[in-house]
């Protein structure tokens, strides 16, 4: 059962109507622009212990990433192709308002929305991760530790899990003797896109990209898109109880392409110079 | 033929590469965490942790509150990366123990006479687990606990000693934890030189275990000068000036 | 004049041996007296203490603070005052003793998410603190920039008899709202000096524990330097400036530079 609840961060009014103010000037309380994302850092290979990893801040949202890989029994209805688990949690050290315990529903949507934009690009080519098939696949698990908290979940988590993904080492497994043994050593992952996810959120008549926590306090309604290498969208979700005209989401649509080409190019790069040994 | 391979080899150095009587390198940063009162990240041979503390704070449910002293929450968990095969995200019941005796640890250094009706979280997520995390975690939550500004009566460093091929060795890894004799994780008070934590496991007779005792104590006096180190980095950077 | 000795320490560390009397921050074992906060140990022939660098705000009578209205009940507004406990601010304090949860509409004084400045009017402990918004130049706050420092730098910020809290003022024409547990309102006519302000207040929480701290401020507003060397030349080490002495003292100082400050103010 989903239940609307009280908001836990009260933005301070005088706090509320001076984002108001100054969003309308076309300025943020931090300082950017509506459409501007913050600074991105990625560490690549934090987990020596996982296949692949990476630690992501989007501002001062902070989220490591860490791969392992099983094998297991394929999905029902999923015979030939590798298993991809993608699960997230808001860790108690990441917010004063994060109680610990099973994952609430907006942290369980956060994984899944994460997951969907990863699967539907067919980023991971599940096919070729296959050892036996309708019997035994590689079952890849990428799970979210999320440590810091300052809006924005969905992209910052969706970057640290195709910067993860894409610079891992799959292990080699073989079957001897009915058996599956863990050959020592280890492959390229098969990557075929980069999903990018951008999410834009509506506070008043207003539309911002990348919002941190007051923001997020104060917005009416949220849309996350993927986008793929090709610049097309594969993945959409929208949130809260607010809503957007047809335009807007048009123009949403616009930006979330544009702006997506943008960050493929930073997360490519880091990528590219960050691959685990 | 060997039967089991030597955790010490006739140099006597160890499966990592260690003296017998040498800590794994350890590094803390204190306040990696933004939205926490206090934190540290500490680095502990393979280990990374992370330590956040909230609070003192309101208790929520409030009547869980205690009107003489404040209630101290500890969550000590592994995200499902951190180990060589993957850990289920719900907390086992190893994580459950380990949160009390963490707790229990911690707590006499702490002066919660100072904060009744309120509460104090220690929030401790091994993002890598190597031997010996635990006392990692300690030692890391002790430094975010003077982060936060929490009255103190000392800081509280921890550190195991355990025998490994016969001998006493300091800060067991986790190829002796798994293979070797016995694992004594210790956690102390530097100056008030009180114990506040200790578990054995394995065969020690009276002499080895004084011996491990002592030993363990050594190490957790160098884990302290480590702790201390990254507090007056943190707060007073460069400005030896008045300490000298 | 009587040497003050000082130095850096972390909790449980020696802050000094013998018979003087410890004073805050510190606790007696034996013959030592040992800090419970990360700070600067200071100690003389009256005593010995630790000005901590790191802490959350707790509660005293007295103190003035600045607090977020959270909800209210019939009879009493809950209030964020950034400390362990939530405050209360009592209807009758705004309605007077023939308040009415039936006649009185509470909504219409105060509502979620307004910032008020109050003065602690109870605080023993066994309950949360109470508030009162009854005195001159206390209650809602309308407009203004909301910023946050540790509540251990607010002494420092404030300064010897509010001097460095002065000179931010004059020199950047704010009026600055300060309450003791953190919170802080700049409100002035133009963005530039509100600006200045704010980041003048960043630079004191960051140096705090730093020497000539004054001087510098005044170098990063541009106050004159003749107005320098009036101040500042005896001393080499600031913390002197701020007495941190006992919590009675403080408070009623800080009450009394608060009254100055806002009456200065433009309201």
């Amino acid at each position: 059962m989903s239940l609307s609840k009280k908001s836990t961060i009260i933005v301070e009014n005088l706090r509320k109507k001076q984002m108001i103010e100054s969003i309308s000037a076309g300025k943020r309380l931090d300082e950017r622009s509506l459409d501007e994302t913050r600074p991105i850092e990625i560490e690549l290979d934090v987990i020596k212990k996982a296949s692949g990893s990476a630690w992501v801040k989007l501002g001062k949202t902070e989220v490591v990433a860490g791969i392992k890989v099983e094998t297991g029994e394929p999905f029902e209805g999923l015979e030939n192709s590798g298993a991809l688990i993608i699960t997230a949690e808001v860790l108690p050290i990441a917010s004063p308002h994060i109680e610990p315990g099973p994952p609430d529903e907006e942290t369980i949507e956060l994984a899944r929305v994460v997951d969907r934009g990863v699967r539907e690009s067919e980023m991971l080519e599940l096919s070729k991760l296959v050892l036996v098939p309708g019997k035994i696949v590689y079952t890849n698990f990428v799970d979210c530790s999320i440590i810091n908290v300052d809006g924005n979940l969905f992209d910052a988590t969706s970057y640290a899990v195709v910067a993860a993904l894409a610079s891992c080492k799959l292990p080699v497994f073989e079957i001897k003797d009915d058996k599956v043994v863990d050959t020592g050593r280890t492959q390229e992952p098969p990557i075929t896109t980069i999903p990018v996810s951008v999410t834009t959120v509506k506070i008043g008549d207003y539309l911002l990209l990348d919002p941190n926590t007051e923001e997020e306090a104060c917005m009416d309604a949220r849309l996350t898109i993927t986008t793929n290498s090709k610049g097309s969208i594969v993945a959409m979700q929208k949130g809260l109880k607010g809503y957007f005209t047809v335009d807007e989401v048009k123009s949403i649509a616009d930006k979330a392409i544009s702006k997506g080409e943008e960050i493929r190019a930073i997360l490519k790069e880091v990528i590219h110079h960050g691959k685990k040994e | 033929m060997v039967q089991n391979r030597s955790l010490i080899d006739e140099s006597g150095k160890r499966s990592d590469g260690r003296i017998i009587d040498e800590l794994r390198e350890i590094k803390i940063i204190v306040g990696i965490i933004k939205n926490a009162d206090g934190s540290a990240l500490i680095e502990f041979g393979k280990n990374k942790i992370i330590a956040a503390v909230y609070g003192p704070r309101e208790v929520h449910p409030k009547h869980m509150a205690l009107s003489d002293r404040c209630v101290v929450r500890c969550r000590y968990h592994m995200s499902p990366f951190s180990t060589d095969t993957r850990k289920s995200p719900a907390p086992s019941r190893r994580e459950t123990e380990i949160s009390k005796v963490i707790r229990e640890a911690l707590e006499p250094a702490l002066m919660l006479e100072d904060y009744p009706r309120a509460a104090i979280d220690i929030f401790i997520e091994v993002l890598q687990a190597d031997g010996g995390s635990r006392c990692a975690g300690i030692t890391a939550a002790s430094v975010a606990l003077a982060d936060a500004g929490i009255n103190m009566r000392d800081m509280v460093s921890a550190c195991a000693a355990g025998k490994v091929d016969d001998k006493i060795v300091i800060d067991i890894n986790d190829t002796e934890d798994k293979e070797g004799g016995a694992d004594m994780p210790v956690a102390y008070m530097p100056n008030l030189k009180k114990i506040t934590l200790l578990q054995l496991d394995g065969e020690l007779n009276s002499n080895e275990f004084k011996t491990c005792l002592e030993e363990a104590i050594r190490g957790c006096l160098k884990v302290f000068e480590i702790q201390r180190s990254s507090l007056i980095e943190k707060y007073f950077g460069d400005e030896k000036g008045l300490n000298e | 004049m009587q040497e003050i000795k000082r130095k850096y320490v972390i909790p449980g560390d020696i802050v000094a041996e013998g018979n003087l009397r410890p004073l805050v921050n510190v606790f007696r074992i034996g013959n030592s007296i040992v800090a419970t906060r990360i700070g600067i140990a200071e100690s003389n022939k009256d005593g010995a203490k630790v000005i901590p660098l790191s802490g959350i705000y707790f509660p005293r009578a007295n103190d003035i603070v600045i607090g977020k209205i959270l909800d209210h009940s019939s009879l009493s507004w809950s209030v964020d005052i950034n400390s362990c406990f939530n405050a209360h601010l009592p209807a009758q304090d705004i309605f007077g003793r023939d308040f009415s949860p039936a006649h009185d509409d509470m909504g219409s004084q105060l509502s979620k998410g307004d910032v008020i400045v109050a003065r602690i009017a109870i605080f023993d402990r066994t309950r949360d603190p109470i508030l009162t918004i009854q005195d001159k130049d206390l209650g809602k706050i309308p407009t203004g920039e909301l910023i946050k420092i540790s509540p251990t730098r607010v002494p420092r910020l404030i300064g010897k008899r509010g001097s460095m809290i002065q000179i931010i003022e004059q020199a950047s024409s704010t009026r600055i709202t300060i309450g003791q547990n953190g919170i802080i309102v700049v409100s002035g006519k133009d963005k530039e000096g509100i600006n200045l302000a704010i980041n003048a207040i960043h630079i004191v929480e960051v140096e705090a524990h730093t020497s000539n701290l004054t001087q510098r401020i005044k170098q990063l507003l541009n106050v004159p330097e003749s107005e320098i060397e009036n101040d500042d030349t005896k001393r080499n080490h600031e913390i002197n400036d701020t007495e941190m002495n006992d919590d009675k003292a403080i408070s009623n100082k800080i009450d009394k530079e608060m009254g100055m400050m806002n009456s200065n103010g433009t309201k």
